[in-house]
């Protein structure tokens, strides 16, 4: 049997002679030079993973408001009709396209326009038909619908403010100083 | 700009920061990076163990995997982000941000990298739907000034 490795020790502060403990954003050790951004800031070391493949297909679902002017048929005729490389699909929420990220981005800037406060565009992870998410091969609403689901109550008020601006005042949340953060924890009691 | 957004999934807030010419960093485009990479293929493995391990840059060992792997992805979006919009009390069905405990460390990573934020609260009435929007709007609005 071969003898245990032993841990390899830290170098040490000639000055101190405590050992070198790396922290969270030293991307260099003084000391030694060597390369310390795999450490993460609770002492770990990190492991760096490689990067996804990208083949800069991307997907994005366009969705029609309750209120919006043209119908899921209109809206894929519309798309079709650009003569973009890309693959359409007709959902109930409206279309799903993926394609080339340069051709999805010019196709979304020209179909906002058919409706712009009824549009709604999101980002879509998986891609079109993927079988992991395709309710035609799982069976049921896909993950991300109920949400989509959730969302669509508000569309009708989100595109009513769209369409008729109103100044607000955003208020900016400042931190508060810990007499005043003493005093509510009392009365917290 | 890039303007990170809490809940990552939400359709409105992504769109409304589209329409006013900015980048928003969505919890999808990490998704896409994962399900496109060749080693996933079978559901529902969107996450394998080297997300908990890449997650240890945000939280501690004792953190359950289960933050630390969510932490794997949203972390990254934190981290290239110009400002930020987090919206909270989002309904708990809110897609990937069921986790409560993720939910509050993003909002703590958000809030620590000191860039503009500007917190709401998910809308319950036709009212209070614009007026987030209005100041959505004009958040956004505010930091394309700043930028020039």
């Amino acid at each position: 049997m071969s003898p245990p490795k032993k841990p390899e020790s830290l170098p040490k502060n000639p000055d101190s002679g405590k050992e070198y403990t790396p922290k969270a954003g030293h991307d260099k050790s003084p000391e030694t030079g060597k390369d310390n951004s795999n450490i993460a800031e609770t002492g770990c070391l990190l492991h760096q993973s490689e990067p996804a493949e990208e083949d800069g297909k991307i997907t994005k679902m366009i969705i029609l408001g309750p209120s919006a002017k043209i119908s899921n048929t209109e809206l894929v005729r519309n798309l079709h009709m650009m003569e973009f490389p890309l693959t359409i699909k007709t959902t109930c929420y409206g279309a799903a396209i993926s394609g080339e990220k340069e051709d999805v981005d010019e196709v979304i800037k020209r179909i906002r326009k058919l409706d712009p406060y009824n549009i709604f565009i999101k980002d879509r992870g998986f891609p079109l038909g993927d079988p992991r998410r395709c309710r035609a091969k799982r069976g049921g609403a896909r993950e991300g619908f109920h949400q989509l689901e959730k969302e669509f109550e508000l569309l009708d008020d989100v595109s009513k403010a769209l369409k008729n601006p109103r100044k607000v005042k955003v208020k900016k949340v400042e931190k508060i100083s810990p007499e005043e953060f003493k005093k509510i924890a009392r009365e917290c009691k | 700009m890039k303007i990170a957004i809490f809940p990552p999934n939400s359709m409105i807030l992504a769109d409304l920061v589209e329409r006013r010419g900015h980048e928003p960093l969505v919890m999808q485009r990490q998704i896409r990076k994962k399900v496109t990479s060749a080693e996933i293929d079978s559901p529902p493995l969107n996450i394998t163990t080297k997300e908990p391990i890449e997650g240890l840059k945000y939280a501690a060992i004792e953190v359950p995997s289960g933050v630390r792997g969510r932490m794997a992805l949203f972390g990254p979006l934190i981290e290239e982000a110009d400002a930020a919009i987090i919206m909270e009390d989002a309904p708990f069905g809110f897609g990937c941000v069921g986790c409560a405990r993720t939910n509050e460390l993003c909002m703590f990573n958000i809030r620590k990298r000191n860039i503009p934020v500007l917190e709401v609260t998910y809308p319950t009435s036709s009212e209070e739907t614009m007026e987030l929007v209005n100041k959505i709007n004009e958040f956004l609005d505010g930091l394309e000034d700043k930028n020039g």
